[in-house]
């Protein structure tokens, strides 16, 4: 009895893949309209993701940033970071001297030539204070940063973590938007296999009333139609995915370079596992969902005469 | 096996297409439904189908009263009735064999079996050469038999056929006849609606006769 189930679901289920293969055309437009539909909210996502993994490296280093006034000489330097390294806020201060900090401009920015030129050194001392993990918090860290604003040596006092932070708010709005805008599409998609799945049940009009002449149940003519739009979906699904596989490929090139400009060895990721497989359940559960509703409003139309 | 008393059917627009109908049909008996074109005859055919419900009155077949009977029990219902629809109704995608099979697939039968009730049935309307063709390429006689094979492929206990001889030489449709005197000799109970007169003659059977839409004639059960 179970077996025979199993037999017969997959009868439907090779009859509708044969189905679907006789009109290769219409088949594939479909596919392709679900999978640029189901890319593009997966694709912001896939973006997201990699900023934020790339934003997240550069949480670790929360600092605050002193740029002295140039002529502050050396000596009272050292004893400003004596000062400072023995603030409670404070787990230990990085000094960065004028000349340190030119021979690192001139290696990172590769201006090295033209600085030669200069007559002097531009370049303020640096003293790079990172704070205690217990004074992480943004509060606190406020605080501390009013603190050091506070000594007369200091010109600039920055805390690094801003930015990120901002990016961070950013984020997590973009996140907002990629929902909504994954919302609205999710309908269109339902819309789009709601369509294909009513031109097939018009298109077989005179099968499923003679079905129901001889006794086929609502359920039994469903079938082959809920599996149609359930592959169509599963098929978009792995075409976004691929979509966005080909994407990644095309930029890894200009990320590599990019990353390689920032001293990093950032690369690009695609879906993660579980992201994968949300998007390809997505994709089955919408083509599902949109031939179940397309096929319950139109059988019920076709009563035979 | 069919009990009505009383029976109206109105279609909407007012049309009275059955009039107070009363008739009783006996399982195992063979019936033909005659009368003018209009008369009603397919309108009862349809209401013994649930294709339509009777407008009022007690329509009782196989036991379930059709005014009453639930949608959803409807497809279940049907199962115990095979139909022979005079335009055939054939699925013209698919092979013979598919066509026949078609009730078997919707009940759910056993995939083993499937393929050797379907020959049963194609022999039985020697058409078991013709399995693989298409129904398009069939002449209408060959269609109206792979038709019946699809009615009888589930063994039901009621079997109706409307015009089953409309447009096929007489030859042919003593050929037909023959088929569902057959049927008949196995205990099935069996519904012609005709107005072919050298058929029904032919037959010697139980004749039912309807005239703008009411019963006038019933010759009872045969001997
Ligand atoms: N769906 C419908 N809506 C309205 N009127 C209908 C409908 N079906 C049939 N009728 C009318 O009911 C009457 C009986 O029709 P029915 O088809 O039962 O006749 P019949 O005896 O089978 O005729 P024929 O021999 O031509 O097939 C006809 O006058 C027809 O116009
Ligand atoms: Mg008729």
């Amino acid at each position: 009895m179970i077996k025979n189930y199993f037999l017969r679901h997959a009868q439907v289920f090779f009859y509708t893949l044969g189905q679907l293969t006789r009109t290769p055309v219409a088949t594939f437009l479909t596919v392709a309209v679900i999978g640029i539909t189901l890319a593009l909210p997966a694709g912001l996502y896939v973006a997201i993701e990699n900023v934020q993994r790339l934003a997240r490296g550069w949480e670790d280093n929360g600092q605050i940033s002193l740029f002295l006034k140039q002529d502050v000489p050396g000596s009272s330097i050292e004893k400003l970071a004596e000062k400072i390294r023995r603030l409670p806020a404070v787990s230990w201060v990085d000094y960065v001297s004028r000349d340190a900090a030119l021979a690192e401009f001139k290696r990172l920015s590769g201006f090295g030539e033209a600085l030669n030129a200069l007559d002097r050194n531009p370049l303020p001392a640096l003293l790079v204070v990172h704070p205690a993990a217990a004074y992480s918090h943004p509060d606190k860290l406020q605080t501390l940063l009013k603190d050091l604003r506070r000594y007369n040596e200091v010109d600039l006092a920055q805390l690094d973590l801003d930015w990120v932070r901002r990016l961070h708010a950013m984020l997590e709005l973009a996140r907002q938007g990629v929902l909504i805008l994954a919302a609205g599409l999710a309908v269109a998609v339902l819309l789009i296999v709601g369509n294909t799945i009513r031109l097939a049940v018009l298109n077989r009009r005179d099968e499923i009333e003679i079905t129901k002449l001889i006794g086929g149940t609502n359920a039994f003519i469903r079938r082959p139609f809920l599996y149609a739009g359930t592959l169509q979906g599963l098929l978009g699904a792995l075409l976004a995915w691929l979509l966005l596989a080909l994407g990644l490929l095309l930029l890894s090139g200009p990320v590599d370079n990019l990353a390689g400009l920032y001293g990093s060895r950032f690369e690009a990721e695609n879906l993660g596992f579980l992201a994968t497989l949300t998007l390809i359940g997505s994709g089955g559960l919408l083509g599902w969902l949109g031939s179940r509703l397309a096929v319950g409003r139109h059988l019920r139309a076709i009563e035979p005469r | 096996m069919i009990q009505f008393t009383h029976v109206f059917k109105r279609y909407p627009g007012g049309f009275d297409a059955l009039r107070n109908v009363n008739l009783q049909i006996q399982a195992g008996e063979m019936v033909f439904i005659t009368g003018h074109s209009g008369a009603g005859k397919s309108t009862l055919l349809k209401l013994i189908t649930a294709i339509e419900r009777p407008t009022r009155g007690d329509a009782v077949v196989n036991g379930k009263n059709l005014l009453r009977l639930p949608r959803r029990r409807i497809p279940y219902f049907r199962r115990e009735i095979g139909v022979v629809f005079q335009d055939h109704k054939l699925l013209f995608d698919r092979t013979v064999f598919d066509n026949v099979a078609l009730p078997l697939i919707v009940t759910g039968a056993d995939p083993h079996d499937i393929p050797r009730r379907v020959r049963a049935a194609l022999e039985m309307v020697g058409l078991l050469s013709k399995e693989k063709m298409y129904p398009i390429t069939l002449s209408g006689g060959e269609q109206q038999r792979v038709g019946i094979a699809r009615a009888v492929v589930n063994k039901p206990p009621l079997l109706l056929a409307d015009e089953p001889t409309g447009n096929i030489d007489s030859k042919l449709s003593d050929e037909i006849l023959d088929l569902f005197l057959d049927f008949h000799h196995h205990g099935v109970t069996v519904l012609i609606a005709t107005h072919d007169g050298h058929l029904i003659n032919r037959a010697r059977q139980r004749v039912i006769e309807l005239k703008q839409a009411e019963l006038v004639s019933d010759s009872g059960a045969a001997a």
